[in-house]
């Protein structure tokens, strides 16, 4: 197992290195004039240009893509280009904001969505099943901001159950935070309820129509204890490689729905980044995603290898 | 017509403020004019207020009494991307630093577009309005050691614009110009004549906010928070929010609120959702098409300003196919303006007449015909030209309704046979690459493509318009317009100081821009920014400086 | 009298041969037919493609030179009311279509063939070729997709084909993957052996022995991809990084109108939603139908 880690640690590095290589690329292929994005068009030339100078925007490209390597191994990954802030504090509080966010979002799909997905697939081809599968496919074919959007009008302005700005106040205990929350969780939620229940529900059919549950029916064992015992196992580890893939689609939806809220996390501060050509704060904010979907996808790794030894001897060969 | 009254007046006014009452004596300024004429000028409320109820009318004055003290107003803001007050360009850094700065002549609560009283308690012009002479307020204090406001901060804050190259100032006032005459008084004495000076040391041009004469230029107003106003800085998140507090050493009193506090957002949308869902009680500025639905809200105060924002739609003098001057017309005879006043502001909006002389400038003269839409004249004027039908593209950035002012004017244009091929991008994309590109840097904007829209901020003179938009080789000249007879026209402006001869002047350039239209100017669009009616006392200026000063709970 | 028979020969256990194929898939098809899902979706879909097709001949109203003045609610003469600056809803819904049903499955198959060709490669060589492509991939599936085709899309300008480009692209790595699986669990089998025991060339193996296998979970994929292609392509626009204005694209109208809600005004928002909500469901009921029939 130690092996298996290190092994996947060290990829891991090549893949950040590999990220980062992209988003210096992709934010310099076109020549940008920062100082004067910064600045606004209507700024002295003089302003623009003594600007530039000190962010040290004309330096050759490659002495700055060395520059920003370097920077990102000695975990220094600059100051913003629009608040002249250290990034990294910025980006670790939006990423707890986010994270808390993608987490509400999930703890309220997947126990749903797992519990559905297995009893649609003990129930095949039968009305429940159908059903099942037909809101499975209608929730997560619409997208997050028409969801959010609804929720806002809907929920937040004319029934004003719940807050429409969904940072809540500082120091604010768990129940109240949640309470902030609690929409734009929702409209994430919704989508992927879908998808995972699917997933579940198509892992349980196969595992269920497999040789070795058939065996361990003919043992004797109930279907309860077949269910516990082996099906859960097996069926639930394309659930689980899903849930980790999913990040980075839970990333996707967050920046719209964080959009609509005004709620300060990752996604909102991404696209401000984005807008404002503020270079630092991108490389540093996709590294930080790519850091988190990496260490999601080798939790997931690993518990699906602990699920099933089979794998984990084959990825040791 | 109370004669005794008025003469008292007379007898102690300067030559320009005289200039001044004797044009609303006899009928040439509006009251409205006249009071904002007559603020510029440095004419006491209580001289102006004396004069109009010489001649008969009533002066309105703001009522201030017994208000509830208590509680914080948020509000909703763009989130300001400097705070910088000596570079900042954007209303969220405005409005933000005018918590706490304050200005010489501040604005005129009850005449949005006069002056007041701010930091300078009284100014007077000299008789060809090149020496002005401002007495300052004597008990105000540095927020941030308790140390009194002198004249050496105004002198040090006016150096560092004039060095920093300020856009209003530039021309006007000299490295050198603002000499502290003693600890109270300032004498500017400017480049040349110029009668509408205030305005430049006014809340409308919001960079002029005096900062300690140690300030040093670049530094940020949430690295040092000082100033000499109402507000106080309590804490700053460039990502969220501002927050502010009441400054108990105000030399204008104890503000019935304890604080304010400013909501940071990234487009208008979420901005309307939060305050119709009740977590902001007001907003800084808002389009109309975004915020359609306050402007019925039986709950919310409108505050609508008109001003001169507006859009230009510049087109090539020199090269292209707007060369000639019956195309130019041509295009713009399409132009459905009432229409598109309608559509896109639903009536919040003020015709324009293809120059930048905004109607309620007190020199604006009104005697141009204003054109309207004829197509049949569209037709004729390009057979003239030789180009019975035309196919441009249209660039624009993608800011407020002006995509959808591409869209309307695509399809005014059709019918004379002119193809407009709409490309909007992002706004930060378009200026750099259609507006003025870098390349080739001289003259400015050469670089520019045949036809595009650009956006205006709102500017209390038309001074930075013609100088910087219009004059041959201006820095912002995308259409390359290079007209003698309109720089001689522009000269003669800045040079006039009297109400008769400023008017003549704006004729003269009024005449000549609607002939020769380098650019389209469809309309002069109102500033829209409100708040609930849980509060009352909200001013605002046209630049996003929202004044919470005299605000309280209802 | 005897009859000698000669045995036919063993036929080694190769692919099946065509004939076979094609009646393997008329009976995949007659099973799909059967399916109401598969029926409801194709119907959807082939609908909105018409309507694109046919486009302003169709439409009540000119979507862009229209206009009313005032805006009005769903009518006798607006179906479905008029939008913030007086133009037809229904009109530009269905003009609206054609934007999407243009880039989505454009980006769905750039994305596909890319990273089927990808997957099979990456699959099939295993080795020093799978490892390097596999840190690629894995490198890219780490990039949330809308993020990156935010920062794209901001650097080089909205226009339809960089939206088509981008998500393409970044729709790559998520086939190879499947494929990749696919081809894995192939390779093993007998028939693979056999045709290398046969001397068969790799490229041989590849295009007409494995292929034609992961041909099922390469269809389905290549229909749930062009879902998300819809969908992301609908959030793009959203953000202000997709179609621009004044296309009648539908994720933009929403992000144009939704603000009026709230006094009432839900028609030209709820509409496109709409639209948007049933191209998607379509696609994943025809998705969902292929990978039940498939899978069987």
């Amino acid at each position: 197992m130690a092996r298996f880690i290190s092994r996947r640690l060290l990829l891991s590095l090549l893949t950040l290195w590999l990220l980062a290589t992209l988003v210096f690329i992709i934010a310099n292929v076109l020549p940008n004039d920062v100082g004067r994005t910064i600045l606004g068009p209507f700024a002295p030339q003089e302003s623009v240009d003594a600007l530039n100078e000190r962010l040290g925007t004309n330096r050759p490209i490659l002495v700055r893509y060395v520059d920003s390597l370097l920077g990102l191994v000695t975990l220094n990954f600059g100051k913003s280009f629009v608040s002249d802030q250290p990034v990294l504090p910025q980006l670790l509080d939006a990423m707890v904001r986010s994270a808390k966010l993608a987490g509400l979002a999930l703890f309220i799909t997947i126990p749903l969505a797992i519990t559905a997905g297995v009893y649609a697939a003990r129930r095949r081809d039968r009305p429940v099943d159908r059903g099942i599968v037909l809101l499975g496919v209608t929730m997560s074919s619409i997208p997050e901001f028409v969801t959010a959007t609804a929720l806002v009008v809907v929920v937040g302005v004319q029934l004003q159950l719940l807050p429409v700005l969904a940072t809540p106040p500082p120091d604010a205990d768990i129940p109240t935070q949640i309470r902030y929350l609690l929409m734009p969780a929702t409209a994430m939620a919704i989508v992927y309820f879908g998808y995972i229940a699917r997933m579940t529900r198509a892992g349980t059919i196969e595992v269920l129509q497999s040789d070795y549950t058939r065996t361990a029916m003919m043992k004797g064992l109930t279907p309860n204890q077949t269910m516990r015992r082996h099906v859960l196992r097996n069926a639930l580890i394309p659930t689980v490689a899903v849930i980790a893939v999913q990040i980075g689609y839970l990333f996707g939806g967050i920046i719209a729905v964080e959009r609509i809220f005004n709620y300060d996390g990752m996604g909102r501060t991404m696209l401000f980044a984005a807008q404002q050509k503020d270079i630092p704060m991108l490389t540093a904010g996709v590294i930080l995603i790519g850091i988190v979907y990496m260490m999601a996808t080798l939790v997931a790794d690993m518990t699906i290898a602990w699920m099933n030894p089979r794998i984990r001897l084959d990825a040791e060969r | 017509m109370d004669y005794s009254q008025l003469d008292k007046v007379r007898r102690s006014a300067v030559p320009l403020q005289l200039d001044a009452v004797e044009a609303f004596v006899a009928g040439r300024l509006s009251r409205r004019e006249f009071i904002q004429r007559a603020s510029i000028v440095g004419l006491s409320m209580a001289s102006i207020g004396a004069v109009i109820a010489a001649c008969g009318g009533t002066s309105t004055s703001p009522g201030a009494s017994g208000a509830k003290t208590g509680g914080t107003i948020r509000c909703a803001v763009q989130r300001p991307v400097s705070v910088d007050p000596v570079a900042m360009e954007d209303l969220g850094g405005y409005g933000i630093t005018a918590q706490s700065f304050e200005f010489l002549c501040a604005q005129n609560t009850s005449e949005p577009s006069g002056l007041s009283p701010g930091l300078a308690l009284e100014w007077t012009p000299n008789a060809d309005g090149t020496v002005w002479t401002f007495k300052l307020r004597q008990n105000a204090k540095w927020m941030h050691d308790g140390s009194a406001f002198t004249s050496a901060d105004v002198v040090a804050t006016m150096e560092r614009l004039v060095k920093a190259g300020n856009s209003g100032l530039k021309g006007v006032l000299p490295a050198g110009g603002a000499v502290a005459t003693d600890a109270n008084t300032v004498t500017f004495t400017l480049s040349g004549g110029n009668g509408n000076f205030p305005y430049l040391v006014s809340v409308y041009n919001a960079q002029t906010l005096i900062t300690p004469k140690d300030y040093v230029a670049g530094t940020k107003f949430n690295d040092r928070p000082t100033g000499t106003g109402a507000w106080k800085l309590k804490s700053y998140n460039q990502a969220s929010n501002a927050v502010f507090e009441r400054n108990p050493d105000w030399w204008g009193g104890k503000t019935p609120l304890d604080g304010t506090e400013w909501i940071f957002f990234d487009a208008t949308g979420p901005m309307i959702t939060a305050y119709q869902g009740g977590q902001v009680d007001a907003i800084v500025q808002f389009d109309v098409l975004t915020g359609s639905s306050l402007l019925t809200d039986p709950n919310f105060t409108l505050i609508a300003q008109p001003a001169a924002l507006h859009r230009q739609i510049w087109m090539r003098c020199d090269t292209g196919q707007f060369a000639k001057k019956e195309v130019r017309q041509a295009l713009a005879y399409t132009f459905d303006r009432p229409a598109l006043v309608q559509q896109l502001f639903k009536g919040r909006a003020q015709v324009g007449n293809d120059h930048v002389i905004w109607q309620n400038y007190p020199y604006y003269d009104s005697s141009v015909p204003q054109r309207t839409q004829d197509i049949a004249k569209a037709k004729s004027l390009l057979a003239a030209a030789g180009v019975p039908n035309l196919t441009a593209t249209l660039y624009a950035g993608q800011l407020q309704e002006i995509p959808d002012l591409c869209a309307l004017l695509k399809s005014q244009a059709a019918p004379a046979g002119i193809t407009l091929n709409v490309s909007t991008e992002s706004l930060s994309t378009f200026y750099g690459a259609q507006w003025c590109p870098k390349a080739p840097a001289d003259p400015p904007c050469s670089g520019a493509k045949e036809l595009g829209i650009v956006d205006y901020g709102h500017r209390a003179t038309p001074d930075v318009y013609l100088n910087a938009a219009l004059k041959s080789k201006g820095i912002w000249n995308s259409s390359q317009y290079n007209s003698p007879a309109f720089d001689a026209a522009f000269t003669a402006f800045q040079a006039s100081v009297g109400v008769d001869a400023q008017k003549a002047a704006c004729k003269n350039i009024e005449t000549i821009l609607n002939e020769d239209v380098p650019v389209g100017l469809p309309y002069f669009y109102n500033y829209l920014a409100g708040n609930s009616n849980k509060f009352t006392g909200v001013f605002s200026s046209a630049l996003g400086q929202m004044s919470f000063a005299t605000t309280s709970k209802v | 009298m005897d009859v000698v028979v000669t045995p036919a020969p063993v036929a080694p256990m190769a692919a099946p041969p065509v004939s076979e194929r094609a009646q393997a898939r008329r009976e995949t098809l007659r099973l799909l037919i059967k399916r109401p899902a598969f029926i409801l979706g194709n119907i959807v879909i082939i609908g909105w493609v018409i309507t694109a097709l046919l486009g302003e001949r169709i439409t009540p109203y000119d979507p862009f030179n229209y206009f009313t003045i005032q805006q009005l609610p769903p009518s006798a003469e607006h179906w479905m009311g008029t939008d913030r600056l007086g133009r037809d809803v229904l009109s530009r819904v269905m003009v609206g279509s054609r934007d999407v049903l243009i880039v989505a499955p454009l980006a769905a198959m750039l994305g596909v063939v890319a990273g089927t060709l990808l997957g099979l490669v990456m699959g099939y060589y295993r080795g020093r070729v799978d490892d390097v492509l596999s840190r690629l991939v894995e490198a890219f599936l780490a990039l949330p997709v809308i993020l990156v085709a935010l920062l794209t899309l901001v650097v080089l300008g909205s226009s339809p084909i960089v939206v088509v480009g981008v998500v393409g692209i970044l729709f790559t790595p998520i086939v190879a993957r499947t494929v990749r699986s696919a081809v894995l669990s192939e390779r093993e089998l007998d028939y693979v052996t056999a045709a290398k025991l046969r001397g068969e060339s790799g490229r041989f193996i590849l295009t007409r022995e494995i292929f034609p296998n992961v041909l099922g979970p390469t269809v389905v994929e290549m229909t749930v991809r062009f879902g998300y292609a819809i969908f992301t392509v609908a959030t793009l626009s959203f953000l202000g990084v997709g179609l621009q204005p004044p296309s009648p694209d539908w994720g933009l109208t929403v992000s144009q109108e939704y603000t009026t809600m709230i006094s009432g005004v839900w028609w030209p928002t709820l509409f496109p939603a709409l639209a948007i909500a049933s191209t998607v469901i379509a696609v994943n009921l025809i998705a969902d139908s292929l990978q039940s029939v498939l899978s069987d």
